[in-house]
């Protein structure tokens, strides 16, 4: 589903993401983890084009995005790898001057140009399913945290995407709301969702994802499977970081 | 007393031109601050650069001489316009300035997240505008935009130079013919009042009425 080739992420001189080589699989759920600043969102990011890369190339989605392509090309790619994949950021970014079901079915009204109906229909079904139906006619900011950011993981399902790309879900949660957040992506890892998950939910990760990916100052420094990782972790760096944990 | 309503019929029609005047310099005031704003924050160097100097160069100047200089200045080149017309002209042109800067500020303070989520769904920049982040900025804009409607109500008596024959030039033409002032002038500014607060009301309306999601 991703497959990156030496990509590279730079803000100015400031180098971001060096030449990273990762790979998340069809129907796998894949933790990144790490100290804050090592740039997980920034590789999240570019996975959906929202940063663009500044070396190497990757191909997400069936869709091949290399540095040297132009800008056009690549506005091009990216555009069709976002009809692809679905994302949720930390800060849930719902737009406020929507409702909870305009919010949901936007894109399948104005990108997939979908009759109303037929959108309302697949709007409410997503509702359901993250248990906020009854709230589809509200405004975002008559919701807990919580529920704001299941919201969010609807409008990200709506679209049908083949991949789903979350930035710390529940970083900016009360304790008390995690749970309810993290038991809806639990639902889509068991549906079978690809999934690549930014999340410091240590025990979360170790539960829900097929393998885990450890960063630190822009590189890849560990990656394995959860067992392995969280029990007895390779590197000095990896180490360090699970004790402060 | 008895001479102003006597006149009254014409008192109220320069009111009218007042309102007319005021009204469609601010639609077309609003039309050229979209394109403005716009500019401002997505337009390549050489735009960005025009757009700020109009600007600059309006909010810098008086808007009496802004009227002038649409009015007799381009006689110079040929172009006699109607009162009328100059004004309209003369006013949007200002009015866009003022309005561009109200609306750049309200685009600038909605959240980048906005944007962001908008592209991670597969939207275009324009459809982005146009659905998100537009929408979001209006509402941030009609307080201050408001107050600039109200300040243009007061601005439009300016034209009364050009010969436009709106609120003011009315009374003045009246008191040329009485010889009494205080009455007339104490009507109009009565009238601009309710006008004024007529307005001020009507926008307390349309903010509450678009503030139900927060
Ligand atoms: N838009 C940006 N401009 C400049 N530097 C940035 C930008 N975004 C992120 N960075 C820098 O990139 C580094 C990695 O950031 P980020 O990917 O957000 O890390 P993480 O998500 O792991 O905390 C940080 O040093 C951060 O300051
Ligand atoms: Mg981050």
């Amino acid at each position: 589903m991703i497959k990156t080739t030496a990509l590279s992420k730079s803000f100015q001189q400031l180098e971001v993401l060096k030449e990273i080589d990762v790979q998340v699989n069809s129907g796998e759920v894949v933790a990144i983890l790490g100290p804050s600043g090592s740039g997980k969102s920034t590789l999240l990011r570019c996975f959906n084009g929202l940063e663009e890369l500044t070396g190497g190339s990757m191909q997400v989605c069936g869709v091949l995005v290399d540095a040297k392509q132009s800008k056009k090309e690549r506005t091009k790619r990216i555009r069709q790898i976002r009809l692809n994949t679905g994302m949720v950021f930390q800060q849930f970014n719902l737009y406020p001057h929507k409702t909870v079901l305009q919010n949901v079915i936007e894109a399948l009204l104005i990108v997939k140009k979908w009759p109303k109906e037929r959108a309302v229909e697949k709007g409410e079904s997503l509702l359901a399913r993250v248990g906020l139906l009854e709230k589809k006619d509200v405004y975002p900011s008559r919701l807990s945290g919580g529920q704001q950011q299941r919201v969010a993981i609807a409008r990200a399902l709506a679209m049908e995407p083949d991949l789903m790309l979350f930035d710390e879900p529940t970083s900016s949660l009360d304790p008390e709301l995690v749970d309810e957040v993290l038991a809806v992506i639990k639902e889509l890892a068991k549906d079978g969702m690809t999934m690549a998950v930014v999340t410091h939910e240590m025990q979360f990760a170790r539960e829900v994802a097929d393998r885990i990916i450890f960063m630190a100052d822009g590189v890849i420094v560990e990656e394995g499977k959860p067992e392995a990782f969280f029990t007895n972790p390779e590197t000095d760096r990896a180490k360090k970081f699970l004790k402060k944990k | 007393m008895d001479v102003v309503i006597e006149n009254l019929p014409f008192l109220l029609r320069g009111a009218y031109y007042t309102l007319l005047i005021t009204i469609v310099s601010m639609f077309f005031g609003s039309i050229i601050a979209v394109f403005v704003a716009v500019a401002r924050l997505k337009g390549n160097r050489p735009i960005r650069w025009m757009a700020r100097a109009y600007v600059s160069i309006i909010r810098g100047t008086p808007t009496l001489v802004q009227i002038i200089i649409v009015y007799y200045g381009l006689v110079d080149y040929g172009i006699k316009l109607q009162p009328l017309t100059a004004a309209y002209i003369a006013l949007s042109i200002s009015i866009g300035a003022y309005l561009s800067e109200t609306l750049r500020g309200a685009l600038q303070s909605i959240p980048k997240g906005q944007m962001e989520a908008a592209y991670a769904s597969g939207m275009t920049p324009v459809q982005t505008m146009r659905r998100i982040i537009f929408p979001q900025a209006i509402r941030v804009a009609i307080p201050p935009a408001g107050n600039t409607f109200i300040g243009m109500l007061k601005e439009t008596s300016l034209v009364s130079v050009i010969t436009v024959t709106e609120l003011l030039r009315s009374s003045q033409l009246l008191i040329a013919q009485y010889y009494v002032y205080m009455p007339f002038y104490i009507s109009i500014a009565i009238m601009y009042w309710i006008m004024s607060t007529g307005f001020s009301f009507l926008l307390e309306r349309l903010e509450k009425r678009l503030s139900i999601y927060v």
